[in-house]
């Protein structure tokens, strides 16, 4: 046997220390499953040995060996007579499963020497290593899940002692970026990443947009360490698309970061600050996710692989069922999909598991983690299995505050219409992360659950039977098959399966959380005398942009303590050397750790709130610390600044002296100037009537025309209820014949004076130097009044009365009413 | 009896063409007549009568300013029309001069017309109804009836309103009462449905003149903003980090003073449920769980430090409590309250916001009047009614 000659052989041969110091963890460990997931293996390649000794080795033939065994998987060499271990032989599988026991640990799946071996890249059987890693994590869960039960326990692991270091943080502006690493980005990586390349590929971080390729780098550079940033490791280790030869690229590469970070000063610590020791987020205990209710999962999608256009399908059941991303689709921090009116969309034939499976229980469940991008978008769809906008099996779309779920069975069309709608009023669905799943059994028809709580009322059309399924369909996220159902939102999470689940089951994996978390101590124990002492957050990456720091707790891995009366005050989280400016939730904290409330196993809990901080280099790089105002004894007051007065606002133009009046004082003023109240009531209906027609606002600039005929329509009505009103108007105009033609009554100057005197007295004022020239009124009233009299014969029997009207308006409708 | 439209439309182009000649000849000079005649333009909202413009000349001449402004403001249109109009808006979301009279104009015009001081606008048991004997239907807690009669009579507000309470005529616990925070009107308008954020948001803007716009500042600690406001909205926690925490991280612990009201809308009345908070409280609890679940109504004005400690609070007061009422004593107390009243007053007067350093220092110095006068704001009426008269 040629081992240099053969890759696996050398893996095997890296392996044998390792496998021989593996142990399996002891009892309390172990997913929770319990049931046989759906699963459609390869054919076995013919197993004729002796039959399963045990349950277990039962179990880790259904779940393991079957997808394991095969030619184009590890059965090509850890086989029968092959390499060890021979965990896929097919001899004796009694034999396989104590090979298989030496690299897998049942108590942590996913820490199985068998998963770090193919996720770090030896002979994943699909495009991205990541992806094997998860695929065989769920198969050994699986196992592990009939084997140990139960729930997971969580065991903290002590965190690398380091102190907080000066280090360097990413600059707001751009400019700099733009001015070193973005030319090289843009002439060599911009026919991939970037959003305009023909097939794109996020990261977009050679982007035509500066700022846009800036934020998308972030995680790629590593200031402190030119030399480590996935810039330079993927063209010097990983020959990733070199330009030139990969040392010449790497280099070129690497002396751009550097140029950049050069010119980035270090964020020095305050020597001042009472600091924790530091963490990144990897160097945190992992928080098991395994506490999904997956027993029925029939596709599976976590989006870890963060990278590429491949979204693996990793629920272990095969055929894998895996998604091509296109279109404005990139990949969001702590696993997930940005979906901006691109897709993701398997193969029809790849999908057909899902009709095959479905059909076979005739009951089903959708289940998703989404970040709706709005609360606007209509006819959206989110996640369907479906033929066009016309046909589907499947399909759960947004409507606005609302999820729609719609489903084709014997009791609703081909393209399962009616759909069965979240309420109107309930506006369940928001923009911000949320646990949404729809489930379909023949008993209960279709209902919706929103972060765990049932959201819809009885199905109205009913259950029926999915026997019209159509198995050409495809599934597809994002968008319908046919592009024109384009939904904008996250997807962090989706899972399909072939059982309802019934609400606690929907509770447990809204509890069980989306996306990867840790517990992160933070070493206090050179503030305090309590050896092995933490402050620990439960911490991850909450977004692209941010981390979740959640429920801190004061504890001790020291068994034996029993920590007392130390006082904990403004505890604040500091990020790359500085204290994160936002999102300083645990800063009024203010608790003393007694030993009457600590428990050694849980800890003391110090609050039970959660905060959101900004991601800066990534979680990778990113070091994390704590400083305290109080612990122990060790104290440093936080000092607020004292904020700077706020300078003087500019002048603004001058501004007129003098305005409109608004609607109820032209109405209040007309009434001071006739006599008439304003509750009278032909009076009130016009004003009732206009008031929305005359000023709202003094501004003189916001006058219009319409505001005049308002003004003179309501003088009329006063001026129209005054000369009404024979008492008003006798001791209004107190000499005036109103019985008199008005060709006698108004046919000298001083008749007419005796309705332009009184009006002018009333409503203009007299020797106010501010107000229209009473002589120019009295000239222009008269000029009308005499107009109006020039009736010859033909003067109706009332013509004085409406001459006077018409005197009073225009005085009382007039400018020197209207301004102020 | 109403004009016929034949009549009417050939009168109004009549009219309106004379009314418009009108406007031409205004002088720029203002005498002490002149002085009076603004005055009373600015403060009643209508023009003085011959008698009244007389006395005020002979007021103004003498130097006694302040006299001439009383003058004025002792027309029942400066508290039926000029008060009503500033108030109308402070009492609906949409900020409309258009909606009916309240409990809550009602309130501050009486307030206004009996000099109860002004900082106790967010604080008292107080409640102003139409005077006994004027036949209107009694003030309920369930109906707006009593005020809307009141206005559509044209009840004389200088003698038809009295002062009473709400505890008494509404059966609100005296120490849940809070002004005109807990008055029908504002009820109706800030504490339905929603979360009662309304309530603070308009309080601000009306008796602090800030809407969260401009006193956000993310620099305070977010560990009282509640669960219903998503930490990454769309997915995105730029959008939380930047702007949401702004206004939620000051906003949230003082908003959880009216954990315990709410507006009833079949009943049509507030409702306080003093020690159960209500459950709009946890509307949309699973946007972010990790948030602030509320348990009572202790609030905290986390503003007073940062940038917004400009506001000027009263460092006598402890910056924290329970309760509405409690809440409305550190409003009412702040430097921005007093100068926010002589503000809105100064618009009113002067047709225009301060404009200038001069009109800046002006407001400095009425403010300092309007606290010196015990918060009377007629003082500040008659204050910006002498720097506005003209000259």
């Amino acid at each position: 046997m040629n081992r240099s000659a053969d890759p696996r052989m050398r893996l095997v041969a890296a392996l044998a220390p390792a496998l021989i110091a593996l142990v399996l963890a002891g009892c309390g460990g172990g997913a929770s499953t319990t049931e046989n997931p759906v699963t459609q293996p390869p054919p076995p390649a013919g197993y004729a040995g002796p039959p399963p000794a045990s349950q277990d080795v039962q179990a880790f033939k259904l779940n393991v060996w079957d997808n394991l065994q095969g030619g184009n998987r590890c059965g090509q060499c850890h086989g029968t007579g092959g390499q060890v271990p021979s965990f896929v032989r097919n001899d004796d599988i009694n034999l396989a499963y104590e090979a298989a026991n030496g690299v897998v640990d049942l108590s942590n799946p996913g820490g199985s020497m068998m998963v770090s071996k193919v996720g770090g890249g030896h002979n994943c059987w699909l495009a991205a290593d990541s992806a094997c890693a998860d695929q065989l994590t769920v198969w050994i869960r699986n196992w592990a899940g009939q084997t140990l039960g139960g729930t997971r326990g969580i065991d903290l692991q002590p965190p690398p002692i380091r102190d907080v270091g000066a280090s360097k943080s990413f600059p707001t502006s751009s400019a700099l970026f733009g001015s070193t690493v973005y030319p090289l980005l843009t002439q060599y990586c911009s026919r991939c990443h970037s959003s305009a390349a023909t097939i794109p590929q996020s990261p977009f971080f050679a982007e035509g947009d500066v700022d846009v390729a800036y934020a998308a780098v972030r995680a790629k550079i590593n200031l402190d360490t030119p030399a480590d940033s996935r810039l330079v490791v993927r063209l010097r280790e990983e020959f990733h698309n070199c330009w030139t030869d990969c040392a010449t690229s790497a280099n070129a590469m690497q002396a751009a970061v550097q140029a950049f970070s050069n010119g980035v000063p270090l964020t020095q610590v305050d020597p001042d600050l009472v600091l924790s020791k530091a963490l990144t987020l990897y160097d945190g205990t992992v928080a098991s996710g395994g506490n999904r209710f997956d027993n029925a999962v029939i596709a599976l999608y976590e989006f870890k692989t963060g990278t590429g256009s491949v979204a693996y399908d990793t629920s272990g059941v095969e055929p894998a069922l895996n998604l091509t991303l296109s279109g404005a689709t990139t990949w969001v921090g702590g696993w997930g999909i940005d979906l901006r009116g691109g897709k993701a969309q398997g193969t029809t034939a790849a999908s057909r598991k899902l009709h095959d499976l479905i059909r076979a229980t005739g009951e089903y469940t959708v289940e998703a983690w989404v970040a709706p991008a709005n609360v606007v978008q209509e006819e959206a769809h989110i996640i369907g299995y479906s033929g066009g906008t016309m046909v589907r099996n499947f399909t759960i779309g947004q409507t606005m505050y609302n999820y729609d779920f719609f489903n084709r069975s014997t009791t609703t069309s081909g393209n399962g219409t009616p759909a069965l709608a979240t309420p109107d009023a309930a506006e369940v669905l928001q923009a911000t992360l949320q646990h949404v799943v729809a489930t379909y059994s023949a008993v209960d028809g279709r209902r919706i659950y929103v972060n765990g709580t049932l959201v819809t009322g009885p199905d109205g059309q009913g259950a029926g039977l999915l026997t019209d399924w159509n198995d050409t369909f495809a599934l597809v996220l994002g968008n319908e098959v046919s592009n024109d159902r384009t939904w904008q939102g996250v997807i962090r999470l989706a899972a399909v399966h072939n059982r309802a689940l019934s609400q606690a089951q929907v509770q447990q994996n809204f509890d069980a959380g989306v996306g990867e978390r840790f517990y992160l101590l933070f070493s206090v124990a050179h503030l305090i005398n309590v050896p092995q002492s933490y402050v620990m957050f439960e911490g991850s990456q909450f977004d692209s942009y941010s981390y979740l720091f959640n429920e801190p707790v004061f504890i001790s891995l020291d068994g034996a303590q029993d920590p007392d009366q130390i006082r904990i005050q403004g505890v604040r989280i500091g990020i790359n050397g500085a204290e994160a400016r936002v999102g300083q939730a645990y800063s009024p904290l203010d608790r003393t750790v007694t030993a009457a409330g600590y428990e050694p196993a849980t800890g003391f809990d110090l609050s039970d709130i959660g905060t959101v901080v900004a991601l800066d280099k990534g979680p990778a790089a990113d070091e994390f610390f704590l400083s305290f105002e109080r612990i122990g004894t060790n104290t440093n007051p936080f000092n607020e600044p004292t904020p700077d007065p706020l300078p003087a606002p500019p002048d603004g133009d001058p501004a007129s002296e003098i305005g409109l009046r608004t609607f109820q004082e032209i109405s209040a003023s007309m009434s001071e100037m006739t006599g008439v109240p304003a509750t009278h009531a032909l009076v009130a209906d016009t004003y009732n009537r206009l008031r929305e027609q005359l000023p709202t606002i003094e501004n003189i600039e916001g006058f219009l025309s319409s505001h005049q005929v308002g003004t003179a329509q309501l003088a009329i009505e006063y001026c129209n209820a005054l000369v009404d009103d024979t008492g008003l108007r006798a001791s209004y105009f107190p000499t005036l014949n109103f019985t008199a033609p008005a060709a006698q009554a108004f046919d000298t100057p001083g008749e007419r004076a005796l309705v332009t005197g009184p009006l002018i007295s009333r409503a203009v004022g007299t020797g106010i130097a501010t107000q229209p020239n009473a002589a120019e009124i009295t000239t222009e009233v008269d000029a009308l009044i005499g107009r109006l009299a020039a009736c010859g014969g033909s003067c109706s029997a009332d013509r004085t009365e409406i001459i006077v009207k018409s005197a009073c308006s225009a005085v009382v409708g007039s400018a020197s009413t209207l301004l102020q | 009896m109403p004009w016929s439209p034949r009549n009417l439309k050939s009168i109004v182009k009549r009219v309106t063409a004379v009314a418009a000649v009108s406007a031409i000849a205004f002088a720029a000079h203002a005498g002490p007549r002149e002085q009076a005649k603004r005055m009373h333009d600015r403060l009643a909202g209508v023009p003085p009568t011959a008698a009244v413009l007389n006395a005020m000349e002979t007021e103004i001449i003498a130097g006694r300013i302040q006299q001439a402004a009383l003058m004025a403001m002792d027309h029942s249109a400066f508290y039926a029309v000029t008060i009503k109009n500033l108030v109308t808006p402070w009492t609906n979301r949409d900020q409309t001069v258009f909606a009916p009279m309240n409990d809550y104009t009602a309130t501050v015009i009486g307030m206004v017309r009996d000099d109860v001081p002004f900082n106790e606008l967010l604080t008292a048991d107080i409640l102003y109804v139409g005077s006994n004997g004027l036949g209107l239907p009694a003030a309920s807690a369930t109906s707006n009836t009593h005020y809307e009669e009141l206005e559509t009579r044209g009840i004389d507000l200088r003698t038809g309103l009295t002062r009473t309470t709400q505890s008494g005529v509404y059966g609100t616990p005296p120490a849940a009462t809070a002004g005109i925070v807990t008055t029908r009107a504002a009820a109706q308008a800030f504490f339905v449905a929603g979360t009662n954020r309304a309530m603070f948001r308009f309080t601000l803007l009306n008796h602090m003149c800030r809407d969260l716009e401009e006193i956000q500042d993310t620099s305070r600690p977010p560990d009282r903003i509640r669960q219903d406001v998503s930490r990454s909205p769309g997915g995105d926690a730029r959008l939380f980090l930047n702007n949401c925490v702004g206004c939620h991280s000051g906003m949230d612990p003082m908003a959880q003073a009216f954990a315990f009201y709410t507006f009833d809308e079949a009943q049509g009345r507030l409702v306080y449920t003093g020690g159960a908070v209500q459950p709009k409280y946890f509307n949309n609890d699973t946007t972010f769980a990790f948030g602030f679940r509320t348990a009572g109504d202790q609030w905290e004005n986390r503003w007073r430090a940062g940038q917004n400690a400009l506001l000027g609070w009263d460092s006598n007061l402890p910056g924290s409590g329970t309760g509405a009422k409690s809440l409305g004593q550190e409003f009412g107390a702040s430097d921005a309250f007093a100068s926010c009243q002589v503000e809105k007053v100064f618009r009113t007067v002067c047709l225009r916001t301060p404009n200038d350093a001069l009109d800046r220092n002006r407001i400095q110095t009425m403010t300092n009047s309007f606290r010196a006068s015990g918060y009377r704001l007629k003082q500040a009426f008659a204050d910006a009614a002498a720097y506005c008269m003209g000259d």
